[in-house]
């Protein structure tokens, strides 16, 4: 069974027409690398994936959970804890600005826990077993020296592996990324493909919008180019990079590649 | 010295109106402020209008005018005459204070990036946790120069209640000089200098202790 399943999504803006009925399936430990020039409809894809956007039409299946889709009465239908099912890591980071590092990850489970009935009794365990897994993450993102530090002190760098530490605390499904190295300098963009690259190696779910071709050829298992709110081809980073079909895909490389130049 | 003493008596106890009408003010224009604040950023248009109107309304006319219609008109068209003067110079306040303050709350609230509520939303926080543990330290943050403003223009505001014959420092001041003494009324000033003076100093270290991020 697939771990996501998205069926016909489309998304409007006013007259305009972002996305315009997109279907993908994703096997568990799968990364997907979503390719494509700007104004194609990629971010509205992730936003809607996240529901930071609220679809039009279509679904989205989760471990075989319908988490999204159009009632009967043609309203649309949002989980209200989404976070569960979906993790996002922004290209400008977002982190909270007036918080440690630590406090940074376990706010938000924090938060959770307190809506939690059994909250008051076990108060002091539930802290506790928070705060350690947020050790251990940190730890793997290489920043256990940082826990006590604010975002402002941080590089680039730091700050987005905070950031995709701050989104595994939820234990998302699946874990999104939204150009995660656009806002680095060239030099730090590395660090953070590291993590990235080791979320793999430990069977993470993960969709990745990015603009780095040579790591979606690394490191995704599939690519799709979404070009004017469809997938315009997708298979793996083999036929999609090397061996294009369409024109407007090998306009993107061709583009990109010159640029490189 | 003895004239001294006594109209130094006389005038502090007429600030401790002012100082009664300042914290007053303050306790109730910042909720209410608050509330307003977020009425005015309301998707619900009529709303939204109703409150815009509202804040036009206490801005764009005098506070002096604001004292006189809380004191007289509930006499005048409700015959319920206002007795107690200090309260209706606490509504008039309020009323005009929160609606500045709203401004300064709304300006502070829709500076925050988008994108801090939106990581709230996606790490499945709700829209109230959001508000309260994201965005409202960051607003707290933002608006303490332009709070400091205001609440320095309220101290010296205070002393518009005496239109409404609350006996606040400056009234004081103005029994000595209908008898020819004159000096107490430029003696009020320093009053509100050193208050002032000490707000400004407090002001500063909140400023202090909230510089320990940026963002």
């Amino acid at each position: 069974m697939p771990v996501l399943e998205v069926k016909n999504l489309k998304k409007s803006f006013g007259q305009n027409k972002v996305l315009k009925g997109v279907n993908l399936t994703l096997e568990k430990g799968e990364v997907l690398a979503v390719i494509g020039s700007s104004g194609g409809g990629k971010t509205t894809l992730l936003r809607c994936l996240n529901f930071l956007e609220i679809a039009d039409e279509g679904e989205i299946i989760v471990d075989g959970e319908k988490v999204f889709y159009i009632g009967d009465d043609g309203k649309p239908h949002v989980p209200n804890n989404g976070g569960e099912y979906m993790g996002l890591v922004f290209q400008q980071f977002n982190l909270f600005p007036q918080y440690s590092v630590m406090d940074n990850l376990t706010l938000a489970p924090r938060l959770a826990a307190k809506r939690c009935p059994d909250y008051k009794e076990n108060k002091k365990s539930i802290i506790e077993q928070i705060e350690s897994q947020a050790r251990e993450i940190l730890a793997a993102t290489g920043l256990s020296e940082k826990h006590s530090a604010y975002p402002c002190q941080l590089s680039g760098g730091q700050q987005q592996r905070v950031a995709i530490a701050r989104a595994l605390m939820m234990s998302p499904k699946i874990l999104c990324f939204d150009e995660p190295t656009s806002a680095l300098d060239p030099e730090l963009t590395g660090e953070v493909l590291k993590v990235i690259r080791s979320l793999k190696d430990s069977n993470r779910t993960m969709v990745i919008v990015t603009h780095e071709m040579e790591f979606a050829r690394n490191v995704a298992d599939k690519v799709i180019f979404v070009a004017d709110g469809i997938i315009e081809e997708e298979g793996t980073p083999e036929e999609v990079l090397s061996n294009p079909k369409s024109e407007k895909i090998k306009h993107f490389l061709s583009v990109l590649k010159k640029d490189e130049i | 010295m003895d004239q001294f003493l006594g109209v130094t008596g006389n005038l502090l106890l007429g600030f401790a109106e002012n100082m009664k009408l300042f914290f007053a003010t303050l306790l109730f224009a910042i909720p209410l402020g608050l509330i307003i604040a977020i009425f005015l950023l309301s998707k619900f248009k009529p709303l939204k209008a109703l409150f815009e109107i509202i804040v036009w309304i206490v801005r764009g006319s005098p506070l002096m005018l604001q004292l006189f219609v809380v004191f007289y008109v509930p006499g005048i068209l409700f015959d319920m005459p206002m007795r107690n003067r200090f309260l209706a110079a606490l509504i008039a306040f309020v009323i005009n204070y929160a609606c500045y303050f709203a401004e300064i709350f709304r300006g502070g609230i829709i500076s925050i990036p988008q994108g801090q509520s939106e990581a709230g939303k996606v790490l499945g926080m709700t829209k109230s946790e959001i508000f309260f543990k994201v965005t409202l330290m960051q607003v707290v943050k933002r608006i303490v120069p332009p709070m400091g403003n205001e609440v320095i223009t309220l101290v010296k505001d205070t002393s518009l209640a005496r239109v409404i014959a609350v006996s606040e420092v400056i009234m004081s001041a103005t029994e000595y000089s209908a008898v020819g003494i004159i000096w107490p009324l430029f003696y009020t000033g320093a009053f509100f200098l050193l208050f002032n003076g000490l707000l400004t100093i407090l002001l500063g270290k909140l400023e202090n202790k909230l510089d320990y991020y940026k963002g």
